[in-house]
């Protein structure tokens, strides 16, 4: 174990010396918030009973788990499969697993520490409270979380090239990013962008968060929870079974 | 000669199928500092890949301290240090950092100061490993062969690139380490790096063994007095 944390250690390191996910996972998310809250935060959003600030933190705090699962982990993943960085650990008494393990815990903490700088700016700038249960948000943000790196493992585990991946994660990110709600707010989209985004892995998990934070009654989610607890188990499934060190 | 601590009996192996290594067959024993011999794509990095285990052979076996290393991995590798060829490291990571990730694999792991104090790169350990030349970046890679204390350590094409003084100051350290009894296979280009280090060569052609012996013994049976004109001559190809 402490052997794992050493090389955990060394990675998360290397996380944080990377400018992109700097960018993306950790100042992008809180300036949206900034911007949101500073121009409706307590404005009703599309006349549900729910403000915009509360929108902006349950979705916002899924940001920091799109930029780590379908970019951060494909991209090391396939980095250090390019650079036979795996292949050289498949010759060591550890195996590569080890590696990924270590990589997918320090995307998991960027992921985290994402969440926890939104929250702390929608407490401190705007006064924002839960209104729900915060087990039940954090059991919600969980499931995502995993239900969202088990599909950017099967994006490193399938593509074989940093070229079909940089495709990969353009596709899988960017739509994620724009068209799910979690960046702009899913009440100022028109009704056929609302569908598009309640099919969105990414839509599922910010809607499930959302509930869980106004505190609505959550059987009424259950089929949300029911989706991402599938996509998690059927992508990692097919991760596990179909990933290449080499 | 004392027992051989890498067997190889009848490999093969095919890649679409071009034959890439055809029954090749070789052994090294304890304390010998064994090369590998050939042109590119001769084979030597897939029969360096099938000893460890990387490549499974289509046909023979390969054992290496008596074990397969494919499922005896474990083991075999706090034993067996390696160093591969054009690896490259995490593109921020620096010396110091990728120092300890590889000594946290092992169970005992050397004192890496020690190793990069040995090799001349200590005053390195806070650098990037990107801003190393290419030759303190080869002579990293030895460093990290040596982190888990092997017994054997394989090193491919490890001079590949180097510049002279680069490449006799990699021999030196090589040098040293035979001289500590560790056995050490390895695959180069170039006759005199063999010719300096190897007690024993094995030239291959087409992933097929063309002849084996000491250095002396493989010049003595061609026309010619050095090595490198015998290489040609066993590859069939005209000397000048």
């Amino acid at each position: 174990m402490r052997r794992f944390l050493t090389l955990y250690k060394i990675e998360q390191k290397l996380f944080f010396r990377s400018p992109d996910v700097f960018v993306f996972n950790l100042c992008m998310p809180v300036v949206v918030l900034l911007l949101i809250g500073f121009i409706a935060g307590d404005q009703a959003a599309g006349g549900e009973d729910i403000t915009y600030i509360q929108s902006a933190f349950a979705s916002l705090t899924a940001v920091g788990i799109c930029c780590s699962a379908f970019m951060s982990i494909p991209i090391v993943m396939v980095d250090y499969r390019d650079k036979k960085i795996l292949k050289r650990l498949y010759c060591s008494p550890a195996s590569p697993v080890r590696l990924l393990a270590a990589d997918t815990l320090c995307s998991v903490v960027m992921s985290a520490i994402s969440a926890v700088l939104v929250a702390a700016a929608a407490v401190m700038v705007f006064g924002y409270r839960m209104e729900g249960d915060f087990l039940y948000f954090m059991g919600a943000w969980l499931l995502t979380l995993i239900s969202m790196f088990s599909i950017g493992l099967v994006a490193a585990a399938l593509c074989r090239t940093t070229k079909s991946l940089n495709v990969a994660t353009s596709i899988l990110y960017f739509p994620m990013l724009f068209f799910s709600g979690a960046t702009i707010p899913y009440e100022l989209f028109p009704k056929g962008l609302q569908r598009v985004a309640d099919v969105m892995p990414l839509g599922v998990g910010i809607d499930l968060m959302k509930a869980a934070s106004i505190g609505a009654d959550m059987k009424g989610s259950l089929p949300n929870i029911i989706i991402l607890a599938v996509i998690a188990a059927v992508c990692s499934t097919v991760a596990v079974k179909t990933f290449r060190w080499e | 000669m004392s027992e051989s601590i890498i067997s190889v009996s009848n490999i093969s192996k095919s890649f679409g199928g071009r034959k890439v290594v055809d029954d090749l067959s070789l052994s090294v024993a304890q304390g010998e500092v064994f090369g590998l011999l050939g042109h590119n794509g001769a084979g030597k990095s897939t029969t360096i890949e099938m000893i460890l285990g990387i490549n499974k052979p289509d046909t023979g076996s390969a054992y290496i301290l008596g074990k397969d290393a494919a499922s005896a991995r474990k083991e075999i590798f706090e034993k067996v240090g390696v160093q591969l060829q054009s690896s490259s490291y995490q593109a921020s990571i620096k010396v110091g950092e990728v120092c300890e990730e590889f000594a946290s694999l092992y169970q005992n792991p050397a004192d890496y100061h020690h190793l990069l104090e040995q090799f001349g790169l200590l005053p390195l350990i806070k650098s990037p490993v990107m801003k190393l030349s290419g030759g303190e970046r080869q002579k990293l890679s030895v460093v990290l062969a040596l982190i888990g204390s092997p017994e054997i350590v394989f090193l491919d094409e490890l001079t590949t690139g180097l510049d002279v003084s680069a490449r006799r100051e990699v021999w030196k350290t090589l040098k040293a380490l035979k001289a500590e009894g560790m056995t050490l296979f390895l695959t180069t280009h170039y006759m005199e790096e063999a010719e300096n280090l190897c007690d024993c060569i094995c030239l291959i052609k087409n992933g097929r063994k063309v002849t084996e012996g000491t250095v002396r013994e493989v010049v003595d049976a061609s026309p010619y007095d050095n090595l490198e004109d015998a290489y040609l001559w066993y590859m069939g190809e005209e000397v000048i």
